[in-house]
């Protein structure tokens, strides 16, 4: 089963974990991330299931304690709270908010 | 005698599912396990239909693709896959309509299984004054489902909801056993399910781009790094407060009542044995354990509306990381909460713990969390030990006692988790993935039924274990009786002194002396009990126990000893119904086993280190 949506990966692709408080993004797609190991699937799966899929817009809403993680999202009018390392799988485009 | 026909309600986290089944079975809920697993299985007969039907209450999940123990559940059941287990005639998909799309992906997935299945869009009320305009009649027709509108706080929609299962309870049950369901390999993309509801959504709901304006500001205080570990301790610091000061009239009154009743019951029987058993056995035995349902109640209520209003998930977001570095994460906080209350429901919530080592080692610190069963034990021997006198101004020396035993526990839990975690270093992550439910005002009649479910469990266990151990403690320490040549207190004699003494050397490092080793093993059955016990073997009873008891104590114990005793429990023992949830959840005697023998090691290495030291000060 084909799960990850690979975005191009061009250094220029910013993930979600690059993103800071208040940034309106737009999901590109999801990528590897080897600390899940064999789990990567089935995180790519579920972070799909929650409404992470490209097209759908997202917003950083705060950060935890330290090292600004986890971090909190707002897609799709849900919110969740994510991990950095989770947050590193989905590639965002900034919309309507070029200074980010 | 024909099985009645089964419906299941199964929806997302959060969506009302509990308050919907509440509303229908009268609450009238059997709370037990599914066979083999720990994960909490309710169910009830819905009423008010004409032929009798069973609702069962499924675990919340957002897909049939699971990633947690409760998540499983959902799905074996739904399937038909959990051996012992029917598998539901009819499918009651619940949707928060204030979140649609995770709902409906839901019951897409469900809908690819082509069960019956109807749909209850709950939480309507609150989707109106959000201005989400829903078109239901065009909804059912594109999805396919009939749809109901319910709203979980009062009984609107339901009594529809129950007319249409009225109608498929006239049905037969499909026979036990029978058609057990594959879950197809993913047909459908993610994707393009996404755009089907999407196209749905966008034709018959009308949404508004923003949620509610104090919804983002509270997030902002609330999650705000800083800020917001500032209102946590502060509504952690309201519980513990409320759990010892507002309690304390109620159980007075409680303790009032049982010293009256044993008075009026010694007053009619004759002396003799008889009374000694009802008078010092029964009453004293379950009164002195009952004193502290207020306390449960009163943290369980706190418990139930931060739940509620969604205010633990945000709790656990501030949490994650500095929990991440012990091996835990956010999501132990709940359970760890809960097993401020009682271990075993704590456990129990640690089935939402998707990574299992995390899940582990949750488990086996859980029961550090300072148990209200623990209370009147520490209530009873600070009283009698520590002066109540107040240090540095304001504070109060019998809490800050309270206070240092508790946080000794969480100190303790801390680092055996980081201890654990140490020697499993270098394996894969697990991912967070908490979702952060809209706040709610939580509802009067769900809070209720909760507490009731709660009190209940309690109750029960007073009525059956507790009292049962109040007979056999009553009958060691009075049988046999003194011969008539006796020097010493006639419990000297009895079984239970016998033990006492025979247990005492492998105590005495500890300066424990043979009436606090009896007080040790009733104490195996609810730690409670440990006070109607030391009550027993120091001969008080009828008067106000904690008064009388106290004393007898401050006599009799020195203060090296009873600091000592202290410490032992705040590790040890841990009572038989913890122990067999730790199996049931482990599913492993070896871990078991090690659970059983570490904190017994614990409590005996505290308990020794804390006489030496006090002995040593003191002198």
């Amino acid at each position: 089963m084909n799960t990850a949506v690979f975005a191009n990966t061009l250094p220029a692709t910013l993930r979600l974990d690059q993103c800071r408080k208040g940034a309106t993004v737009r999901v590109t797609g999801l990528i590897e991330q080897p600390l899940f190991g064999t789990q990567d699937e089935r995180v790519s799966l579920r972070l799909k299931e929650l409404g992470f899929l490209p097209g759908a817009p997202l917003k950083v809403i705060g950060f935890g304690l330290l090292g600004s993680d986890p971090l909190a999202v707002q897609v799709n009018g849900t919110k969740f709270a994510l991990r950095r390392a989770e947050a590193a799988k989905i590639c965002v485009e900034p919309i309507d908010n070029p200074s980010l | 005698m024909s099985t009645p026909i089964r419906f299941a309600l199964i929806g997302n986290p959060n969506c009302g599912k509990t308050s919907l089944f509440n509303r229908l079975t009268g609450a009238r809920a059997k709370v037990a396990n599914y066979p083999g697993v720990t994960v909490e299985r309710r169910s009830g007969m819905v009423t008010g239909l004409a032929k009798p039907a069973e609702l069962l209450d499924l675990p919340g999940t957002y897909s049939l693709f699971v990633t947690s123990p409760d998540e499983q559940v959902a799905r074996d059941v739904i399937l038909g896959q959990l051996p012992g287990e029917r598998r539901p005639d009819l499918l009651i998909a619940v949707i928060d309509a204030c979140n649609l799309r995770l709902g409906l992906r839901l019951v897409m997935e469900l809908k690819s299984l082509n069960r019956p299945m109807i749909l209850a869009l709950n939480q309507m009320d609150e989707a109106k004054r959000r201005g989400i305009s829903i078109n239901t009649a065009a909804l059912a027709q594109a999805i396919g489902i009939p749809i109901i509108e319910t709203v979980a706080v009062n009984s609107q929609g339901v009594a529809e909801l129950r007319k249409v299962l009225d109608g498929y309870a006239q049905q037969p049950a499909t026979p036990a056993g029978e058609q057990v369901l594959a879950l197809s390999d993913r047909q459908e993309s993610v994707e393009a399910l996404y755009a089907e509801i999407e196209s749905i959504i966008s034709q018959h709901v009308i949404q508004p781009a923003h949620l509610p304006r104090w919804q983002d500001r509270l997030d902002s205080l609330v999650m705000h790094p800083l800020l917001g570990l500032v209102v946590l301790f502060s509504i952690l610091l309201v519980i513990f407060q409320a759990v010892f000061a507002w309690a304390s009239p109620v159980v007075d009154l409680i303790d009032a009542g049982f010293s009256g009743l044993g008075g009026l019951v010694g007053a009619v029987l004759p002396d003799g044995v008889l009374k000694d058993f009802i008078v010092d056995g029964l009453i004293a035995g379950v009164g002195g354990v009952l004193v502290f349902l207020p306390q449960i109640i009163i943290l369980f209520f706190f418990i139930l509306v931060l739940e509620d209003t969604g205010y633990l998930t945000r709790a656990a977001f501030l949490l994650d990381r500095p929990m991440r570095g012990l091996g835990l994460s956010g999501r132990s906080f709940i359970p760890l909460l809960s097993s401020f209350a009682c271990a075993v429901p704590g456990i129990m919530a640690t089935r939402t713990i998707a990574d299992p080592r995390e899940r582990f080692i949750t488990i086996m610190v859980a029961p550090l969390m300072t148990c209200s069963a623990r209370l009147p034990v520490y209530a009873l021997i600070i009283a009698a030990f520590i002066p109540e006198q107040t240090v540095w101004g304001f504070f109060n020396l019998q809490g800050l006692t309270l206070f240092a035993l508790y946080f000794a526990g969480v100190a303790s839990a801390a680092l055996i988790a980081w201890i654990m975690r140490r020697r499993a270093s270098g394996r894969e992550e697990f991912p967070l993935l908490l979702e952060l439910p809209t706040y709610r005002w939580p509802m009067a009649y769900h809070l209720l039924m909760g507490l009731r479910e709660r009190a209940w469990i309690f109750i029960r266990r007073v009525g059956t274990i507790i009292l049962a151990l109040s007979i056999v403690l009553w009958f060691l320490a009075t049988f046999p009786g003194a011969p008539a040549d006796a020097t010493l207190p006639a419990i000297d004699y009895s079984f239970a002194g016998q033990l006492g003494h025979f247990m005492q050397p492998l105590f005495a490092p500890l300066g424990f002396n043979w009436q606090m080793c009896i007080a040790l093993i009733p104490a195996m059955g609810a730690r409670e009990v440990a006070v109607s016990a030391l009550a027993t073997v120091y001969a008080v009873g009828e008067e106000s126990i904690d008064v009388a008891l106290g004393s007898a104590l401050a006599a009799s114990w020195s203060l090296p000893v009873a600091y000592a005793y202290l410490a032992w429990f705040v590790y040890a023992p841990q009572c038989i119904s913890t122990i067999a949830v730790v199996k049931r959840e482990t599913n492993s005697i070896k871990a078991t086993t090690f659970f059983t023998i570490y904190l017994f090691a614990l409590a005996y290495f505290a308990a020794w280190a804390t006489y030496q030291i006090a002995s040593a000060i003191v002198g």
